[in-house]
């Protein structure tokens, strides 16, 4: 008997003395879009409970560092100060695209692999860095699948409205070129480029009217997106156009304070929908999410989630969390193909960027939910999704 | 571009909407700054509460907005007569970076306040619903919550200046803006005028962001961005001025709204190209005064 209690006290010391897997996790936790920061947060401290609840990763428990990544120069140093005092193994996450162009390097320099689960440049994946990964989609795809649909509408007359930074500039550049070619009697009648994180869209909002466009391509995302749509509302911008397309249109930090006000029959997309795909896996995260935190997953906390399962699911196959040994296990095999809550996502081993079924929808009120959802949801197919690499592999 | 007279009223109605939002926020800054002699660091999350106030006050109902706003306002008298008498009235006889380290103490404890109390989600308010419709001025379309937004800050303007000009204690704010000690060695009751001074100012924040909510959203950022913005009109305007406050704002909402017109590209640029103007020009601000070197 006092045998066995040793015995039981030693493993019990074991499993406490096996060193965590430090995992520095980066995202906006303070200003105006703490709240995608917080969603995140919140996605993969789940991902990081379940995983550790059932016996952790090659039986070490996961730890998670979350660091306000800020803007880039102040990212950069929170990198740094978790590679060299934290001894992190991973950094993960990052909201901003900018701050991803601007970590990636880092990570890369000292070994330590990048996963990122949020930014969408496609400069991130374009840039071939052996150690940075991307397990969410990017804008590129994005914007490629609103050229797709918008390239079966008989509307010439398009412009745009988006923030003026990276993300904003990547994502119309990339919509019109590929609407151009699918479609080349379109032409773009105006671009705006309201301040990122403005709070005064109206004189955008006239600018554009006055060009009589048939079409708006926006990137305007989260509370630039409520603050621009309940104030093109009382202006008629919705009733006097006929098709509004949003990639970032139909996350729940932008669906939510709109409430009952939404426009209705917007085409907006969502990298990750918590109403979709209606699998087992998907409703179970979704229900104890809700429960935990009070509120439904948006696309980030999904794509949280998702990547450090992703993570998870390579370090275990390569049964270490030695850098290469991680690499390898991503790119081995043709990329490693894991199915998530989203569906399955396959990372491209040449520029580690993963590819996945996209939802899209038109935004409708129900009265099943206090905000709109989409409906009809529309899956635009990972495989029509590829691009080509810019990586020589 | 065909030039016609409904989107010319229309584009310069919206620089109206832009400006009576800045009136609003940076008058308050300035009445403080004349009086107390204090920037107020913290007056963007002021401006902010009241928006977040608001939104609690109304529970989610917009025709709650009209009571609303009274209410708000009333806490937001009391909230800056408190903040006057307990945190600013120590830091008076300080130096003066004393009194900007605490306001900003003041913008850091507001930020996460709100954020233990609302969480960091976008917080939104649709219009009154007799307001949520576009109204047809020569053939333009223009929300009509603008409208009575343009009027209340109209009427802030109007009432502010009668105050100041035909009540005795608007006299007294004038004066202890000029000489403190002369206005006590008259019997003045300094202290709670400038208590009352503070309050005033403060409500007004309050006012201007609560009067925001029913076309922008609320999120604990919104703080740093409007003190920026205030900082930009008084800069502009003239710190400690009132018609300062609101030249400033009426250039910049009109020269945002045209600017977007001439070119889009660089609206923003516009801006700053006065400010950067002005402070070469006139550094103490188009109607500011220069200083008074005292002996």
């Amino acid at each position: 008997m006092k045998r066995l209690a040793i015995l039981m006290l030693g493993l019990l010391g074991l499993a406490f003395a096996a060193e965590p897997i430090k995992i520095g996790a980066l995202y906006i936790l303070s200003g105006n879009f703490a709240n995608y920061g917080q969603a995140s947060k919140e996605g993969a401290s789940l991902a990081a409970e379940e995983i550790n609840a059932a016996g952790g990763l090659l039986g070490r428990p996961i730890e998670l560092i979350f660091v306000d990544h800020g803007k880039p120069d102040q990212a950069v140093r929170e990198a740094k100060r978790l590679i060299l005092e934290e001894k992190v193994d991973f950094l993960f996450g990052i909201d901003s695209s900018s701050v991803s162009l601007a970590v990636a390097p880092v990570a890369n320099e000292y070994k330590v692999p990048l996963i990122v689960t949020h930014a969408a440049t496609p400069r991130l994946t374009e840039m071939c860095l052996p150690y940075v990964f991307r397990t969410s989609n990017n804008a590129r795809m994005d914007s490629w699948a609103a050229a797709a649909f918008a390239a079966k509408k008989p509307y010439k007359r398009w412009a745009n409205i988006g923030p003026d930074y990276e993300f904003g500039r990547v994502s119309w550049e990339d919509f019109i070129t590929r609407l151009k070619e699918l479609k080349p009697d379109v032409e773009a009648v105006s671009e705006q480029w309201p301040k990122f994180g403005s709070s005064d869209y109206s004189s955008y909002i006239t600018a554009l009217m006055r060009s009589r466009p048939e079409a708006v391509f926006s990137s305007l995302w989260g509370g630039d997106f409520v603050t621009f749509a309940k104030q093109a509302i009382p202006y008629g911008f919705f009733k006097s156009i006929k098709f509004y397309v949003n990639p970032t249109g139909g996350a729940l930090q932008a669906l939510e304070p709109l409430g009952k006000n939404a426009p209705e029959g917007l085409l907006v997309g969502t990298r990750y929908w918590f109403l979709y795909p209606k699998t087992e896996k998907n409703q179970a995260f979704v229900k104890k999410y809700y429960e935990k935190f009070g509120h439904y997953p948006s696309y980030n906390a999904g794509e949280a989630y998702s990547g450090l399962m992703m993570l998870a699911a390579a370090i275990k196959k390569a049964g270490s969390t030695d850098p290469d040994a991680v690499k390898a296990a991503f790119e081995a095999d043709g990329g490693l193909k894991f199915e998530s809550i989203e569906g399955l996502k396959w990372m491209r081993p040449a520029d580690h960027q993963v590819f996945e079924d996209l939802v899209w929808g038109y935004t409708k009120l129900t009265p099943d939910y206090p905000f709109a959802i989409l409906d009809p949801i529309i899956v635009v197919q990972a495989k029509d999704t590829i691009y080509p690499t810019k990586c020589a592999k | 571009m065909e030039l016609d007279l409904g989107f010319f009223v229309q584009q310069f109605l919206t620089g109206l909407a832009t400006a009576s939002t800045l009136f609003l926020l940076a008058v308050g800054l300035s009445l403080i700054f004349g009086a107390l002699g204090i920037v107020n660091f913290a007056h963007g999350s002021f401006y902010m509460l009241g928006a977040y106030l608001l939104y609690w006050v109304a529970r989610g109902d917009p025709e709650g907005l009209w009571w609303g706003m009274a209410v708000v306002v009333a806490i937001g008298l009391v909230l800056g007569a408190l903040v006057e008498r307990i945190f600013l009235r120590p830091v008076y006889p300080r130096p003066e970076h004393h009194q900007i380290l605490l306001t900003y103490a003041l913008l850091l404890v507001i930020e996460d306040g709100v954020k233990i109390l609302f969480g960091s989600a976008y917080k939104s308010l649709g219009p009154p619903s007799a307001l949520a419709m576009p109204v047809w001025i020569l053939g333009a379309p223009f929300p009509a919550y603008y409208l009575v937004q343009i009027l209340l800050a109209a009427a802030v303007a109007v009432l502010l200046w009668l105050f100041l000009k035909r009540t005795r204690v608007g006299l007294w704010i004038r004066a202890v803006t000029q000489d403190r000690e002369m206005l006590e060695a008259l019997g003045v009751p300094v202290p709670r005028l400038l208590t009352g001074v503070f309050a005033l100012g403060i409500a007004l924040a309050v006012l201007g962001g609560a009067a925001t909510l029913p076309m922008q959203t609320v999120s604990p950022g919104v703080a740093v961005e409007a003190v920026i913005s205030a900082f930009i009109v008084v800069v502009v305007g003239g710190l400690g001025s009132i018609w300062g406050s609101l030249l400033g704002a009426f250039l910049i909402g009109e020269i945002q709204a045209f600017g977007v017109m001439i070119w889009p590209e660089f609206s923003i640029a516009f801006v700053y190209l006065l400010m950067a103007v002005v402070l070469l020009v006139r550094p103490w601000g188009l109607l500011g005064r220069p200083p008074v070197v005292r002996t």
